[in-house]
């Protein structure tokens, strides 16, 4: 059926997300792309659900509500895992400015060489 | 006056008050460098630091041991004549002849960084769930198998200029250990084992990381390198 290669695909798409390089504005632009036509798209559902129930049945998915389920399950473990990376990130970031912060008061022994190595 | 003054023991330290004091002072009876990062301790770790003789760097917020290492060793390269550098543990699990055996060893063969194992020679005095675990680390991880490495997550390495200068450590957990490995193999770093003794005390297997941990340490490796900052 449809629905399982459409599903398939997804799940090959978040390997990818996990495996390749973040913080290109392509990638921003995608993630922001697929979550507009996940609004737009949930909208329609509510206004024609017959529409829905229509595209379930090209996909091989008995009920349109189900097809949505699919839908919703695929956006949260991609905004899950958006989150989980970006939270990642500035993580490293915070750290990188505690590390700053730390690096410029040093307690030095008393006999150490008192000039300073940072300019 | 040491031998080694152009080693920098860099020791990352987090609420290790009970011991640290010995520890770092019996360290600055042998290197004349040593540098402290105190991870945000809560105890009396940075007061007993102050009485020894090393410098002293305080993250104002726990980072994690990775970071520590990070830390202190972005300190100690910048600092005039630094040639070689040593991470340590702060639990007194290493010992000092160990280093410098490993920094000799830099010194007189074409090595980049020696890394202390603790399978090389007799493993008996390891507990043995810990045996399991380590050799377990090792049968999976391809870099270490390539490399023919032992032993991953010792915390005793030694490595010179070139090393110093391109290690970045992003993994601010646990996950550090991994993040060298992988790192020495990217940038085909010149390795070598050096065995060494740990000291498992009640003090340190009290305080040495759960095993359990394994699983976040795989998840962070995998993970590492999908951001970009």
């Amino acid at each position: 059926m449809l629905i399982q290669y459409l599903l398939i695909a997804s799940s090959i798409s978040f390997l990818v997300l996990f495996l390749r390089k973040r913080g290109t504005a392509h990638t921003a632009a995608g993630t922001k792309l697929g979550f507009v036509s996940f609004a737009i798209f949930s909208i329609y559902a509510v206004l024609r659900p017959e529409d829905i129930q229509l595209m379930a049945d090209w996909v091989g998915v008995t009920r349109g509500t189900d097809l949505l389920l699919y839908a919703l399950v695929v956006v949260f473990t991609f905004a899950t895992l958006n989150a989980y990376l970006r939270f990642k990130e500035l993580e490293l970031k915070y750290a990188r400015l505690a590390r700053t912060i730390a690096i410029r008061h040093v307690d030095r022994p008393a006999g150490a060489n008192s000039e300073s190595a940072f300019e | 006056m040491t031998d080694w003054p152009d080693a920098w023991l860099i020791i990352p330290v987090f609420n290790e008050g009970q011991v640290v004091g010995e520890v770092v002072s019996d360290a600055c009876r042998t290197f004349a460098n040593v540098v402290c990062v105190d991870d945000g301790s809560r105890d009396n770790s940075v007061a007993e630091i102050r009485r020894t003789d090393a410098h002293l760097i305080r993250h104002p917020v726990n980072l994690g041991p990775g970071a520590a290492i990070q830390t202190g060793l972005e300190y100690a390269r910048t600092q005039p004549g630094a040639r070689y550098f040593v991470t340590f543990d702060a639990d007194g699990q290493h010992q000092v002849h160990d280093v410098e055996t490993m920094l000799e060893r830099l010194r007189s063969e074409d090595v980049d960084i020696v890394l202390g194992t603790r399978f090389r020679g007799d493993a008996s005095h390891i507990p043995w769930i810990k045996r399991f675990v380590l050799k377990t680390v090792v049968s999976m991880s391809p870099n270490l198998r390539r490399l023919g490495l032992t032993d991953a997550h010792n915390g005793l390495r030694a490595f010179n200029r070139t090393v110093a200068d391109r290690m970045n450590i992003t993994l601010n957990g646990m996950s550090h250990a991994s993040e060298i490995i992988s790192m020495i193999a990217q940038h085909r770093w010149r390795v070598a084992e050096e065995p060494v003794m740990i000291r498992y005390t009640d003090y340190s297997m009290h305080k040495g990381q759960p095993l359990i941990n394994g699983v976040n340490i795989m998840f962070d490796t995998m993970l590492r390198n999908r951001t970009d900052v």
